[in-house]
Order: structure tokens, then C-alpha cells, then sequence
């Protein structure tokens, strides 16, 4: 949905204000938003919270960021299978993933 | 996005921080103490409230959780406990952990809200204050939805649709079944808690008549709705594990439910009558009694929300989630109820401490086992649209799948759970 995501112009100052400018990242043109990347990382935690060695969900926070946006960009194509992640991918913004990316590498106990 | 949620998501759209961080309540105004959030409610979807604004206000909200039981058991995954896939207590769970991450947790329940005073009248008489609440109880049953059934019948008849003791009961009344005995079902219309919950346990069932040898018995589910959720999935299941087993009946084959009796097991309907050895009744149902008599339901019997934030309709300073909210195309599940509660938690703290609030989202999930190791599922993505939570895609398993899909879903299934419990209860 249009104006529904956040653009780099916008997310600066809101950074600034609250003091985490530190944590915005730049990746190929879309920005990381670590408060966004919290909020929308809460989705996830409903499944990906406890892995043990016989899980079909993996452990998010044990990804590397790059591997993380490339999986879910994979999912928002539809070329990797599952229909729940195909789901939960298929509305993520560039932006999106990318918040959500930062925010699971730069945090260890969600 | 209507105007209202421009200005309160107007930092998304370029407004000042400022301006974004205060849309319609001022922030709590430091110094007058820490700001507050009761929760009535510590299942799933009061818990992940509760235990989310604590974490992510790093203790700059003071939480207040109100529950009356000390231990809480899951109706999620309470069909595998009657399937005979897991114990009672893997499905039991206590509040140590939402004790320990910062939420107070007073076992009592809440009897009455006072929201012109903002405050929570507890059963000892003690009042409550807050700044926000939000009230989760879950369901409650209409048990005269069904002609002869009572609370009290559900000793003999047990509905075993809030968990705990009436699920001990129905698993004991199905252990003592002999061979040729007939288990009756009535499904309840909707909307109701977990659409495809009765007919995962009518699978669960055969399961354990099946493991037993049971080949005389039959299972007949008596619905008072003409379709039900996986239908096709359920039935295409049915006839491959449990052949001839469950037989389903839609109003047009049974005519209409006229009454049960509780004490000779007879049930009742307009075409026919049946004598049950178990009879598992699951009477329609509203939202919980606290949020009914505080005046936050509608005729419906359940609680309007706003979609955008899951503000009841009714009072701004009050939040509803779970199964007692109006929650638009979504379906009543305890992912639901985890989903609306995360929206709702960072809505309360851009209010309470002027974090930032971002658009709402919803999803769910829900899978069901129609016999070990074959599991199918159901799920969609939601947003606020046309005033309600509206689905913007949705997915459903597929018959014929192979079986190391279906068994897939399975493990799914229980990392789910492992995690949403972890998400609820620390
Ligand atoms: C058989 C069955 C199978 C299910 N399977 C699934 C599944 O696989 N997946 C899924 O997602 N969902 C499933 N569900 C649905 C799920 O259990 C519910 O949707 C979910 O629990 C709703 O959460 P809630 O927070 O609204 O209510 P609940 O989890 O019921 O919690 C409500 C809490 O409020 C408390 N309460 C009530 N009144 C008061 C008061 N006055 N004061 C204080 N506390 C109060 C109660 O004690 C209770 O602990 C299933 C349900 C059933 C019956």
C-alpha cells in the first residue's frame, strides 16, 4: 500500500528525535528503521521464537542480515514455497525488509 | 488511510516528530508517576499485551495483569491432548516469567470496570486505576443456545471449549468408550472461537478410536452451519484415515437441533434422534462477561473495535483483544489474539510514552491435525479496509498435498506453539 511505508526522507528526523540515528542504515537505496524493524519483527516472534534441532522455523535472530533479505525477497517473488511466509513476505516494502533485517541482527532476545 | 489515521500515522507521511508523536492523547506528563495499563485477561491474547508493552517501554509503563488463574492451559493444541499427542501439562503454563519481565500479575478476577472513574473493581473490593486498559477474557458460552443444556449439564455433556478441567473431562469420558458407541458432536454457529476447531477434534477423536480398534463406533457431527472451515480438507482426510467413522450433517440433513438431556445421553433433532456415549456440546458464543457488563459489546454479544489500533468503539482509553473482539475478517484464534495484542501494545505506548506508532497489521495462522503427521493449514495478512480488519491475501493447503508436507505443517505446528507460548508467557 502507497504511503504506507517509510521513505528514507521522512525517517531521518524521527530518528534524530529519538536519539537512534546511530542505528539507521543504508542498503541499495532503502533504509533500515530499527523502530519499524521492532514493530513489524513482533509478526514474526509469534513463530520464530524457540528452535530446537527438529524445527521447521528457524531462529531469526541467528540469521545474517544478507541472508535474511535475500530469503524474504525470495518469498515475496513466490520462489520459495511456503504460502505463510509467501504471506507474510508478499506485503513487505524494500524499506520493510530491510528495518527488519537490521533490527534481527542488532538484537538478541526479542 | 482516512483522515484520523493520516494524522496519527503522519510521521510515516512526513509530519514533524512531533506532531506525529502526539495525534490524539497527550503523553503521559512526566512527573506525575509512571503511566498505566491494566490488562484483564492473561491468555493469549492479555498476556502477549501485557508482557509486549513491558518489554518495549523498557519499564516506563507500569503493567498491571489481572488473572484469576495461576496456571493456564492452552485450548490451542488441547485437541492433541484428547488425540493422545501431548500431556495435559505440556499444554500448562504459569506467570513466573510474565512476573519476571516486569509485569505485576494479581491472580484475582476482575468484576466490574468503572470507566468514568478509569479504574478495575476487583473481586476483593479493591479498585485498580488506570490510564489505558485493555480487556482480553476470551469467550463466554450461551449455554441455552442449545435446548437443555446448561452449565450444569456440561458435567455430563462437556463443551471442553475453555480449556482446563472440561477438557480432562471429555478426554476421561472418551478413554471409557467401548467398541460400537456412538460420539455425538453439536458444532456451534459462528462466529465462535477457533472455526476449525471442532472438526480437528472430530479427527482426534477417530484417531483414538482407530488406535484402540474401535470399528464399530461412529462420530456424528450435528452443525447448525451448511460449511465449515478446511471442509474439503476434513472431509478428503476423513475418508482416508477414518473410512465410514465421521459422519458430518449440515441443517438440511438433520433438520435442526431440538434439544439434548444431559442425563440419558439422548440428543434430539428434527429428523432423527441419537443416543451418545459421549456427547460433546459447543454451544454458541460472546464476548466475556467483564467486557459485556462494562457496555463494550454490541447486540452481537461481542465488542466493536477500531482497526486501526483495536480501540473499542465504545471508549478510547480501553482496548479489546482476542475472541471478544469484532475483529473484522479475522478468525477468533490465539495467533489472532497475539497478532491484535502487538498492534494494540505499540499503540498504548505511542500514547503512554510517545514512542512512535506505525500503521497496523494483522496475520494468522492456523493449522489442524486430522491424524498424526498430516496437518493442513489456513492463514491470511489483514490491515484496517472498509472500517473493519480486512484480509489482503489469504492462503489454504491444498488436497492431495504429499505426506511430507502435510508432516512438515506438523513440525510447524509445534515450533508455532513452542514460540507462541514463549511470546505469551515468556
Ligand atoms: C479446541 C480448541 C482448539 C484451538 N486451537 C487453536 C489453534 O490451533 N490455534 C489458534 O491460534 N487458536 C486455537 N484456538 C483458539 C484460541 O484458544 C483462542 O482464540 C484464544 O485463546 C483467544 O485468546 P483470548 O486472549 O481472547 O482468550 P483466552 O486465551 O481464553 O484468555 C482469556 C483469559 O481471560 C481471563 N478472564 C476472563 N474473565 C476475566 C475477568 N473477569 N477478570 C480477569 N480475567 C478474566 C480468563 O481466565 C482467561 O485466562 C483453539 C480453541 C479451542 C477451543
Amino acid at each position: 500500500m502507497p504511503g504506507r511505508t517509510a521513505g528514507a526522507g521522512v525517517v531521518a528526523p524521527s530518528l534524530l528525535a529519538i536519539g537512534l540515528i546511530g542505528m539507521a542504515v543504508m542498503t541499495a537505496g532503502a533504509a533500515a528503521d530499527i523502530e519499524l524493524g521492532r514493530y513489524l519483527a513482533s509478526e514474526c516472534m509469534a513463530c520464530h521464537r524457540a528452535q530446537t534441532s527438529a524445527s521447521a522455523i528457524p531462529n531469526l535472530t541467528t540469521i545474517p542480515r544478507e541472508h535474511f533479505v535475500t530469503v524474504i525477497k525470495a518469498y515475496r517473488r513466490k520462489e520459495l514455497p511456503n504460502p505463510a511466509m509467501q504471506n507474510v513476505a508478499g506485503r513487505l516494502s524494500d524499506e520493510e525488509i530491510e528495518s527488519l533485517a537490521l533490527y534481527f541482527s542488532t538484537t538478541k532476545q526479542p | 488511510m482516512t483522515e484520523l489515521t493520516r494524522r496519527r500515522f503522519g510521521i510515516l507521511t512526513g509530519a514533524s516528530f512531533a506532531a506525529a508523536s502526539t495525534p490524539l492523547f497527550a503523553p503521559h506528563v512526566l512527573g506525575q508517576g509512571k503511566p498505566k495499563l491494566v490488562v484483564i485477561g492473561g491468555g493469549a491474547g492479555g498476556g502477549t499485551l501485557a508482557r509486549y508493552v513491558a518489554k518495549d517501554s523498557n519499564g516506563a509503563v507500569d503493567v498491571t495483569l489481572i488473572e484469576p488463574q495461576k496456571n493456564f492451559t492452552t485450548c490451542f493444541f488441547s485437541n492433541l491432548y484428547v488425540g493422545g499427542l501431548r500431556s495435559f501439562k505440556s499444554i500448562t503454563h504459569d506467570y513466573d516469567k510474565v512476573k519476571k519481565s516486569g509485569v505485576k500479575v494479581i491472580h484475582a478476577a476482575a468484576m466490574a470496570i468503572d470507566r468514568d472513574k478509569k479504574q478495575v473493581v476487583l473481586a476483593g473490593g479493591q479498585r485498580i486505576t488506570y490510564d489505558r486498559l485493555a480487556v482480553a477474557p476470551g469467550i463466554d458460552l450461551k449455554f441455552d443456545s442449545v435446548h437443555g443444556y446448561s452449565e450444569a449439564a456440561a458435567e455430563l455433556m462437556p463443551h471442553a471449549w475453555k480449556p482446563g478441567k472440561q477438557t480432562e473431562l471429555l478426554v476421561k469420558k472418551l478413554n471409557a468408550l467401548k467398541d460400537g458407541d456412538t460420539i455425538v458432536m453439536i458444532a456451534p454457529p459462528n462466529p465462535y472461537r477457533c472455526p476449525p476447531g471442532p472438526y480437528e477434534r472430530a479427527s482426534m477423536f477417530a484417531h483414538v478410536l482407530k488406535t484402540k480398534g474401535h470399528k464399530k463406533s461412529r462420530i456424528i457431527i450435528l452443525d447448525v452451519k451448511p460449511n465449515f472451515s478446511k471442509q474439503a480438507l476434513f472431509m478428503e482426510g476423513w475418508e482416508k484415515h477414518y473410512p465410514g467413522m465421521i459422519e458430518w450433517q449440515d441443517p438440511n440433513m438433520h433438520g435442526g437441533i431440538k434439544s439434548v438431556n444431559p442425563k440419558t445421553g439422548e440428543i434430539v433433532t428434527d429428523l432423527g434422534s441419537y443416543k451418545a456415549a459421549l456427547a460433546n456440546v459447543i454451544p454458541a458464543q460472546m464476548a466475556g462477561k467483564i467486557a459485556r457488563d462494562a457496555g463494550l459489546a454490541d447486540a452481537s454479544g461481542f465488542c466493536p473495535i477500531d482497526p486501526d489500533n483495536m480501540k473499542s468503539k465504545m471508549d478510547p482509553n480501553v482496548f479489546v483483544v482476542g475472541d471478544a473482539s469484532i475483529a473484522g475478517d479475522m478468525p477468533k484464534s490465539a495467533f489472532s489474539a497475539n497478532s491484535q495484542a502487538k498492534v494494540a501494545a505499540m499503540i498504548v505506548r505511542s500514547e503512554l510514552t510517545s514512542s512512535r506508532a506505525f500503521p497496523a497489521r494483522y496475520n494468522n495462522t492456523c493449522w489442524s491435525l486430522i491424524a498424526p503427521d498430516d496437518d493442513v493449514k489456513v492463514g491470511g495478512a489483514y490491515e484496517p479496509g472498509e472500517g473493519k480488519i480486512k484480509a489482503s491475501s489469504t492462503f489454504v493447503s491444498q488436497k492431495a498435498e504429499s505426506s511430507e508436507l502435510r508432516k512438515q505443517n506438523y513440525q510447524e505446528s509445534v515450533d508455532w506453539y513452542n514460540g507462541i507460548v514463549a511470546d505469551i508467557f515468556g
